[in-house]
């Protein structure tokens, strides 16, 4: 695993710069469903191509940041800072 | 040419040798009469040079203490101490060779069939790593000082200084791109500086690289991986006269590979002899190093480079005996050197068989890069085709020049147990026909059971006979067998190179040479340093030192340096709105000046970290965090502050504050005599904070009780850590005041029941079978992991942490079984020898039907069983009394 991450603030960066933050989901109203609480705390949809996920820039800018990764390539598509 | 003038000595098992500037070490030795280099992995065979190009195992030996140093491309140095591997007593008289009478009975896939039973491979194994095997490793921590890790960039990055290579380098360069330019040798030129018929080494086009400032050309370098973003591994051998290696994390936009092509040898029984030797090594040692390596010799070739060869032996004056095909040899001859070739005509007798083996690309990096290896039946090779963007071939690795030695597969393969495929493991072809025709007859299985091209050469010299031989042992064609797949790292690396430097971070608090001329012992947490205990003339033991700072603590006053907790400053409007959504318990309603304790939880309800919040102002907190979790804590704030447009800003203050806690029935007392704020439990109750002046420095003070008394944790700026230390150890005097350590604080809190998230709690404990319900305030609306938790709120809990005391004198130690009624019932957490009790007491996960009051549990020490009984309160102090005094 040696890709590059395109972090809207520093620029394009190894991967090992950054801390995996998992894959971007919805988190359900407290109200919701205890089988919809049940799907986003413990199952994940380990898309095979390309997934939102949360990439921390632990030795840069120190942000959160989104980004685009096709998981069979490993190809970041884009990253960005959440609205 | 290796210059006669400069003349040096090293060392070779302990004898002194000459050798030339411009020598490697496999050249010098050559030249001081060593003609057995190694001896065979597997078989202890006397081998010799092959390749002279650190592409074969031949010449493998420990230099400097570092074993499996290929002598052929290691410069020699004055005073290098050079030692053989893998033979008892010496590499010419090597008893081990005996091993090889019993070949009979060490079949392919020996161990698959020998060692059936656990105990057979036991018994085994210890002999087995004597017999066989490359170097020995080094002693762990030696000389990893030597390695170093750099890191660079390229636009353009060529693998290769031959004269591919440096045309590619220089098109480039004079188009603009900046270029690091990586070559293997010592000089620049590849085979042009050793193949006199091809052409003269391009002087102009190296003066002209070596001007141009956007080129820098790193020689005695390879590349051993070509990794995804075209990161490409370097290993650079002597970057300078203090390091043996460097390793280069070399990040390039687009990757030129010209690493040209090597020689392989050709199968046929005793290939291995010394003085069997690559027609490029015997070019090598004659024209880089002025060596004549033979008097009469034998040319087997099929190719073109026959007759060139044959220039180069007469120009150094050998005797050229005869040039044969290889289907006529059927044999070399000779026992620890060859001294002929047997044919189907009689025998030839010489001491020098030269092979104009074929050639193969060098193609691992690109197969590497995702590129594909065609056969071509034209070139005779493996080709590489469908290269990824940004990687490209250039010059004699792309094939377009290559020609066809023999034919592949080849029309007839001697089947012999002395014909080696794989030098590096002493697979022969006919240990590859007896995988095939035990069913392993697909190239990566027959791999996988012979180990073939698994060695240290990783192929190089046996991928095309092993090819070869399997495709003609199973009639398929050389495209229809295909190759095994290239892996980095490929050739082989040093260890210690990929380890590099040790630069793990210390940190040090800011009292720690306080600490240091107290008798500190410390121990590791995390990369922070903390007394374990102070050794000090009244005590001789830990434990007894230990006793003695917790009866200071528990009976006048102690003081411990806590500097390495976690402290995160919050402010901002919604500063409180955060923390009810992250920690379970509620600090929206915190009244400024008060102190609240809560835990941290994930959305499954599991307990992450915990840690006091003290409210400064309105919108103002300061968080302690468990020293290991600071990094986590404030990355899981931060993230869950992302898009909420919260008005929050936090802020990582663990480096610029220190801190101790002031604990003891005299604490009060203590600290009074250098502060004006007013420490009456009436103006400072117990959870309560004050900001206020402590002998003058500016200190946040919180009224807590971690380990049980009336104590003051004391936050100030770090650089008045020294200072404040001595000022309250001074002040402390009058009480008899001891600084205490980690292992006195662990005793104090366990007496208190009180629990430290992450030793007595794992990645399964909730706050409800913690017996911690109350730090966990359900009816918040929400907050992050509410949802999992007011479902465990309800259910019935699997286990349930609580407190044991000890029947008897045994102490357990933490992580010992737990057993109930001759059953496996849990395990304990913590466990110390309480002096309150006169026993040891602990905390320990138990199944939830035996966690009542009164169970008798029996506990795993040392190897017996000893019993106890659960407990339901603190061991000390039950009603909480003491730290409200």
């Amino acid at each position: 695993m040696s890709f590059l991450i395109p972090c809207p603030h520093c620029g394009h960066r190894s991967v090992y710069e950054f801390r995996f933050g998992g894959e971007v989901k919805a988190r359900p109203q407290p109200a919701a469903a205890a089988a919809e609480w049940m799907e986003y705390t413990y199952t994940k949809a380990n898309e095979a191509g390309v997934q939102k996920e949360w990439w921390f820039h632990r030795s840069g800018c120190r942000q959160w940041l989104q980004a685009l990764r096709n998981t069979t390539t490993n190809e970041v598509v884009e990253a960005f800072f959440p609205e | 040419m290796a210059d006669s003038s400069d003349r040096f000595t090293f060392q070779f098992d302990g004898e002194t040798l000459e050798a030339r500037s411009g020598d490697t070490v496999a050249s010098a030795l050559y030249r001081a009469g060593r003609r057995i280099f190694t001896r065979s992995f597997k078989y202890h065979r006397p081998r010799g040079l092959l390749c002279l190009a650190g592409k074969c195992p031949n010449c493998m030996m420990n230099v400097d203490g570092t074993p499996n140093v290929r002598a052929c491309i290691t410069p020699v140095r004055a005073g290098m101490a050079v030692r053989h591997q893998n033979a008892y007593p010496s590499l010419d008289h090597d008893w081990l060779a005996a091993v090889q009478r019993f070949d009979g009975l060490m079949p392919v896939g020996w161990y698959y069939k020998t060692m059936t039973h656990e105990w057979s491979w036991h018994a085994a194994e210890p002999y087995i790593r004597k017999v066989a095997g490359l170097g020995i490793a080094p002693e762990p921590g030696n000389g990893s000082k030597d390695y170093e890790h750099a890191w660079m960039n390229a636009e353009t990055a060529v693998i290769g200084g031959g004269p591919a290579g440096l045309q590619a380098a220089l098109e480039l360069g004079q188009g603009g791109s900046q270029i690091v330019l990586i070559d293997d040798q010592p000089e620049l030129g590849g085979h042009l500086r050793y193949r006199k018929r091809a052409g003269d080494v391009p002087a102009a086009v190296i003066a002209q690289l070596r001007s141009m400032p956007s080129v820098e050309i790193i020689s005695r370098a390879y590349c051993f991986g070509l990794y995804e973003g075209n990161l490409l591994g370097v290993l650079h051998a002597n970057p300078h006269a203090g390091a043996i290696e460097r390793l280069i994390h070399l990040r390039a936009k687009r990757v030129v590979v010209a690493t040209g092509v090597y020689e392989v040898p050709f199968t046929f029984e005793n290939n291995d002899l010394p003085g069997v030797m690559l027609s490029t090594g015997v070019q090598r040692l004659i024209h880089l190093h002025g060596i004549k390596p033979g008097t009469s010799a034998v040319i087997v070739a099929n190719g073109a480079h026959a007759d060139e060869v044959a220039d180069d032996l007469r120009g150094a004056g050998i005797e050229l005996v005869a040039v044969l095909a290889p289907g006529e040899v059927i044999s070399a001859t000779g026992s620890s050197h060859v001294t002929g070739i047997r044919t189907q005509n009689g025998e030839v007798a010489c001491d020098l068989v030269v092979m104009c083996g074929q050639r193969v690309p060098d193609a691992g990096l690109l197969h590497q890069a995702g590129g594909k290896l065609a056969w071509s039946d034209e070139r005779g090779a493996f080709l590489p085709v469908d290269l990824p963007a940004n990687v490209k071939a250039a010059g004699e690795v792309t094939g377009a020049s290559l020609t066809r030695a023999m034919s592949l597969p080849p029309k007839h393969v001697p089947f012999h147990k002395r014909s080696f495929v794989c030098f590096c493991s002493d697979v022969s072809t006919a240990d590859l026909r007896d995988g095939i025709s035990e069913g392993f007859d697909h190239i990566e299985t027959l791999k996988r059971y012979t180990t073939l091209t698994m060695g240290p050469c990783q192929g190089r010299m046996c991928q095309l006979a092993g090819i070869g031989a399997c495709a003609h042992e199973t009639g398929r064609t050389m495209a229809e067998t295909g190759v095994t797949t290239s892996r980095p790292p490929n050739p082989s690396v040093t260890l210690g190179a990929l380890a590099g430097p040790r630069h793990h971070p210390i940190r040090r608090t800011p009292m720690h040479d306080a600490h240091d001329q107290s008798g500190a012992v410390w121990m590791d947490m995390g990369e922070w340093k903390r007394p374990r205990y102070y050794k000090s003339a009244s005590c001789e033991s830990e434990r007894s030192c230990v006793e003695e700072e917790y009866r200071a603590v528990r009976e006048r006053a102690g003081l411990i340096d806590v500097s390495t907790l976690g402290k995160l400053d919050v402010k901002g409007r919604d500063a409180g709105k955060l923390l009810d959504k992250v920690y379970t318990n509620r600090f929206s309603d915190l009244k400024p000046g008060r102190v609240r304790y809560s835990v941290l939880c994930d959305e499954a309800g599991i307990m992450l970290d915990d840690g006091t919040i003290s409210r400064l102002a309105e919108d103002h907190y300061f968080i302690t965090t468990t020293t290991g979790n600071l990094d986590f804590v404030q990355q899981w704030l931060e993230w869950w502050l992302v898009g909420t447009g919260w008005d929050v800003h936090i802020t990582n203050v663990t480096g610029g504050r220190a801190a101790v806690n002031l604990a003891g029935p005299q604490a009060r007392d203590v600290l009074k005599t250098l502060t004006a704020c007013d420490l009456s439990s009436k103006a400072f109750p117990y959870m309560a904070c004050r900001e206020a002046e402590v002998a003058g420095a500016p200190a946040l003070l919180l009224r807590i009780g971690f380990v049980g008394e009336t104590g003051w944790e004391i936050h100030f700026p770090a650089e008045y850590g020294e200072y404040l230390w001595a000022r309250l150890l001074e002040a402390g005097k009058a009480y008899d005041i001891r600084p205490f350590g980690v292992e006195a604080q662990r005793l104090l809190r366990l007496e208190k029941r009180h629990v430290i998230v992450g030793v007595d709690t794992d990645a399964l404990s909730n706050p409800y079978e913690a017996g911690m319900a109350w730090v966990a305030k359900l009816d918040k609306p929400d907050f992050i992991g509410r949802n999992a938790l007011s479902r465990q709120a309800e259910a019935a809990p699997q286990q349930n942490l609580v407190g044991f005391v000890m029947n008897d004198d045994a102490v357990p130690q933490d992580g010992a079984a737990i057993l109930v009624d001759g059953a496996l019932a849990g395990r304990v957490t913590s466990a110390r020898y309480s002096p309150k009790n006169g026993k040891a007491v602990g905390l320990a996960w138990v199944a939830a039907k035996s966690a009542t009051e009164g169970t008798e549990i029996q506990i795993r020490v040392n190897g017996s069983t000893a019993r106890a009984r659960i407990v339901p309160e603190a061991f000390y102090d039950p009603a909480g009394e003491r730290l409200r005094m």
